[in-house]
């Protein structure tokens, strides 16, 4: 696993995700666009058709919230016999903003929460997206394999500094 | 005239002692941290080395352009440090493991009681109640104790610069982000949310409960919860921590707790010694009275 | 300046010439000599040639360091934050400089008078040790100019080195009164010494504790640093003690070493009292040497099995401390014992100047060398710092010779009551002496060598 194919990830703001066809609580769509603000990488379609097809079990994915019931008997505890909730999309659950004030205070005040270490949006995607497709050693797995880099974002990692030696590597 | 001077130098002496015990007690005891400190805790088994804290916290900070971009991947080739161009670097480690190489990132950890604060002889750092240790630079006169002091070996010195060096260290962009509740610019970045920002009691609970919850995937330590009186930022591991780079034989007590045989022993000098030798001085010149002349009226020359 | 005093020349030992006039400070500052038979002596010094090459490449590059930043003059290492300026300069020179403080209360506190003779030298390499290290520091710091921070400005009062800026910085005062005698006397200001010594005591009583505190203090700093210094040279509990005891045979051997040289290098200005009592006294400095290093030895072993380090010895680090420890203490204690018992004067000078060389082994150790020992790089200072320590150190000696050229440290200053009858009684054996004196300075050439 070269990992010169595991180029940034880092999208400011993956905070809308949309879906292309007319979202009604059962359509599934086909296709949808992903990174809608994203600041330094350009938004990008995401083929969830194709997904579909390759995995078939939407709970790999979506969790407890569609699909087959959860097997794993952590989870079983409680989910088992919830029924399918309404929030399918990433963001429903997943916060984009998981360290802002508002939801740290959130946090303590619900102590006894379980899901207490719940992912924030950005990073359940990347993790849910990269981890599977380097699990099954297919898709891709570097930042601008799903998402190319836009002219800010060359600029936010000095993509124009091609310098000799590493950066910063042995000052002096 | 000089005499009342001595006397000053002793009561200088006695303040600073003083001083040290009632301003900095909590630097000598068992100071378990700000209840509301923030930190930070790194899951290097989420990190994919992908360099993008690097340059979020070389803009955020507005360090230098670095030599060669942050994509280069060639860094990883040999160990890097923090320094006053770069407040935080990725290593990687473990280059051959079957698991795939680790990645660590490196920044100041801001330590519950920094070896910095207590060394530096113009107070230029500050542990603010959010837990960020952050710097001074009016007063610093570049004594560079602090980087003797630093068990991690964090901050940087900008040697380059002729009028006005000054240390060079991450201060959890307290700031432009810590100051008002945000988290820094790495955290926020992270693609892989292999850091977690929160308030670090939580943290160091959330820790136990991944490593309890996946016994398998970490290795059962937080680095960083006790290590030299704990710290700001935790560390998770798949691997034991000196194989990415951590120095494992830290003691759990604050590096000041070393030193304090010595500044114990300071008070106890400047109140003996005065005494112990003026009364020596006084028997020995009973003994002597006729000669004690000095130096140059010395009659003893011919002995 | 001995075959200037081979030729008829008078030592400047009194206010007065030999004819009773009233010496000029200019006068005293040429030696009594003309401006052109001062430089005449001084070009015929070959050391005075090493200190000008010294000086023409080092002067330079130290001014250079000012214009062009600390990373251009040392390496610039974040890992050694500590170069030679102060691993050498700073913490090699202060414990060599303890000889103030331990000849002052000897004659002071305890009344050994019969060390006299020495005092005034060893107050003087008190001062100038004390003085240079802190040129160093100046040096070495980022921001020199905000030394006196700790002081006004800044407070950092759990610091260990806000106690060793404190204490230096006190200290270094009063080492200036202590050896301002010797210049109140030379330039004529009865009174101001009449001052200074009302208060000798306190001054040698405040020397004692500013000396003990930041001795062991400069030791101390290293306790910040448990991880980095080798074990060998750490100890959390002693750090302050091994840096505080091994400073007392460093000063006392560092003037044995000073007198060795100023006695074999200016016979002309040493006076008879001095000349005569210097064995005696280097016996006397020997044996309390020799006290220390035993002491010192015992610690730094009691140290070692304390925290059960002996592990380490059997390692190459291990190997380079027992080089450092046996050529630098334990061979020049049974060295200095023989002598001190033998009455053979080379064989204790031999082991002062090992010892000499061993404190300032011990310090550059566990400054630089042995620090980061964890580290795979060890950091070899560049060019440049080196030859801004040399330079620096070279300065040393030109101001230390400077001083001892003229102020009554090595000679008796004589007093007006004393002198004015002494130069009638002079004047008569004279005039043949005198009239050599008038001899053109063309005439020195034929000399190869001064002092």
């Amino acid at each position: 696993m070269p990992s010169t194919k595991l180029l940034i990830l880092g999208a400011l703001a993956i905070g809308a995700i949309s879906v292309t066809s007319p979202a009604t609580a059962t359509a599934v769509p086909d296709s949808i666009t992903l990174n809608q603000n994203g600041k330094l990488y350009q938004p990008f379609s995401f083929d969830h058709a194709q997904h579909i097809l390759l995995i078939k079990e939407c709970s790999d994915c979506h969790h407890h919230t569609t699909g087959t019931l959860v097997l794993d008997p952590n989870c079983a505890r409680c989910h088992q016999n919830s029924s399918p909730t309404a929030v399918v999309s990433c963001k429903g659950c997943h916060s984009s903003t998981p360290f802002s004030p508002e939801t740290l205070a959130e946090k303590r005040a619900h102590k006894e929460r379980f899901h207490q270490d719940k992912m924030g949006l950005k990073g359940a995607m990347h993790e849910n997206c990269i981890g599977c497709h380097k699990k099954m050693g297919t898709g891709p797995a570097g930042c601008q394999d799903c998402h190319p880099r836009n002219a800010k974002g060359d600029a936010f990692y000095s993509a124009d500094r091609k310098g000799a030696k590493p950066a910063h590597a042995k000052e002096h | 005239m000089k005499r009342r001077n001595f006397l000053k130098a002793c009561l200088i002496g006695g303040t600073t002692v003083a001083l040290g015990k009632t301003n900095k007690g909590w630097a000598s005891g068992s100071f378990e941290g700000y209840p509301e400190a923030m930190g930070v805790l790194v899951d290097t088994t989420r990190c994919v080395g992908c360099r993008s804290c690097e340059a979020a916290c070389n803009k955020e900070q507005s360090l230098p352009e670095p030599d060669t971009s942050f994509d280069d991947k060639s860094v990883f080739e040999e160990p890097r440090r923090p320094t006053a161009k770069a407040y935080t670097v990725v290593n990687e480690y473990e280059k051959k493991s079957p698991g795939g190489p680790v990645y660590r990132k490196m920044q100041c950890n801001h330590c519950n009681e920094p070896a910095c604060l207590t060394s530096c002889f113009v107070n230029a750092y500050t542990k603010t109640k959010e837990g960020a240790v952050i710097y001074n630079s009016k007063v610093c006169v570049g004594c560079r104790n602090c980087m003797i002091a630093c068990p991690f070996n964090v901050p940087g010195y900008d040697y380059d610069s002729v009028t006005n060096p000054v240390i060079k260290k991450c201060i959890l962009c307290y700031d432009t982000r810590l100051k008002v509740g945000k988290p820094p610019a790495c955290v926020e970045i992270c693609p892989q949310e292999a850091l977690t920002f929160g308030h670090r009691a939580d943290l160091i609970k959330l820790a136990h409960e991944r490593i309890r919850a996946n016994p398998d995937r970490y290795y059962d330590h937080v680095y960083g919860e006790k290590e030299v009186g704990g710290t700001s930022w935790l560390y998770l591991s798949r691997t034991e921590f000196d194989k990415i780079g951590f120095d494992t034989t830290l003691n759990n007590e604050p590096i000041i707790s070393n030193v304090k045989d010595f500044l114990g022993m300071v008070p106890m000098v400047l109140s003996i010694w005065p005494a112990l030798f003026s009364g020596i001085h006084l028997l020995s010149k009973h003994d002597t009275q006729q000669e004690h002349g000095h130096d140059t009226e010395s009659t003893q020359e011919d002995r | 300046m001995k075959k200037m005093i081979q030729h008829g020349l008078a030592v400047v030992d009194s206010p007065y010439t030999e004819s009773g006039e009233k010496r000029s400070v200019m006068n005293k500052l040429l030696l009594g000599l003309t401006p052109s038979q001062y430089l005449l002596q001084a070009f015929r010094n070959p050391f005075n040639w090493i200190l000008a090459a010294i000086f023409a490449v080092g002067l330079p590059i130290l001014i250079g360091r000012f214009f062009f930043g600390l990373s251009w003059a040392t390496s610039g290492s974040c890992d050694y934050p500590w170069g030679l300026f102060l691993g050498f300069g700073l913490f090699a020179m202060v414990p060599l400089s303890s000889s103030g403080f331990q000849l002052g209360t000897a004659c002071e506190i305890f009344g050994r008078h019969d060390l006299e003779p020495i005092e005034r030298l060893a107050l003087l390499n008190g001062l100038l040790g004390y003085f240079f290290a802190v040129v160093y520091l100046l040096v070495d710091l980022g921001q020199p100019w905000r030394l006196p921070y700790p002081m006004v400005v800044s407070f950092g009062p759990a610091a260990v080195l806000f106690l060793v800026a404190w204490h230096v910085a006190t200290y270094l005062s009063v080492q200036v009164l202590e050896v301002s005698t010797s210049f109140f006397e030379w330039i004529g200001f009865p009174a101001g010494k009449q001052a200074v010594r009302r208060i000798t005591l306190g001054l040698t009583v405040s020397g004692i504790i500013l000396s003990t505190l930041h001795q062991g203090a400069l030791g101390a700093l290293f306790t910040y640093a448990p991880g980095k210094v080798h074990p060998l040279w750490y100890s959390s509990s002693f750090q302050w003690l091994h840096f505080f005891v091994s400073s007392l045979p460093g000063g006392l051997c560092m003037v044995i070493t000073v007198s060795t040289i100023a006695a074999k290098t200016m016979t002309w200005r040493r006076d008879g009292r001095f000349q005569q009592s210097l064995d005696r006294i280097t016996i006397s400095l020997a044996k309390g040497a020799c006290m220390g290093l035993a002491t010192y030895i015992t610690i730094k072993l009691i140290a070692i099995a304390h925290d059960n380090k002996w592990s380490y010895i059997d390692s190459g680090w291990g190997q380079w401390f027992l080089l450092e420890i046996i050529l630098g203490f334990m061979l020049p204690l049974v060295l200095m014992t023989y002598g001190v018992h033998t009455r053979k004067m080379p064989v204790v000078r031999m082991g002062a100047f090992m010892t000499v060389f061993g404190v300032v082994l011990n310090r550059v150790n566990t400054a630089i060398i042995t620090f980061n020992w964890k580290l795979p790089e060890r950091e070899i200072p560049p060019w440049r710092e080196v030859v801004i320590s040399l330079t620096i150190f070279a300065i040393y000696i030109v101001v230390y010779r400077f001083i001892l050229y003229r102020l009554p440290i090595l000679y008796k200053w004589k007093m007006q009551e004393e002198v004015v009858p002494a130069t009638e009684a002079v004047r008569a054996p004279a005039p043949g002496r005198r009239e050599t004196n008038q001899v053109p300075v063309a005439s020195y050439s034929g000399m190869t060598k001064l002092d």
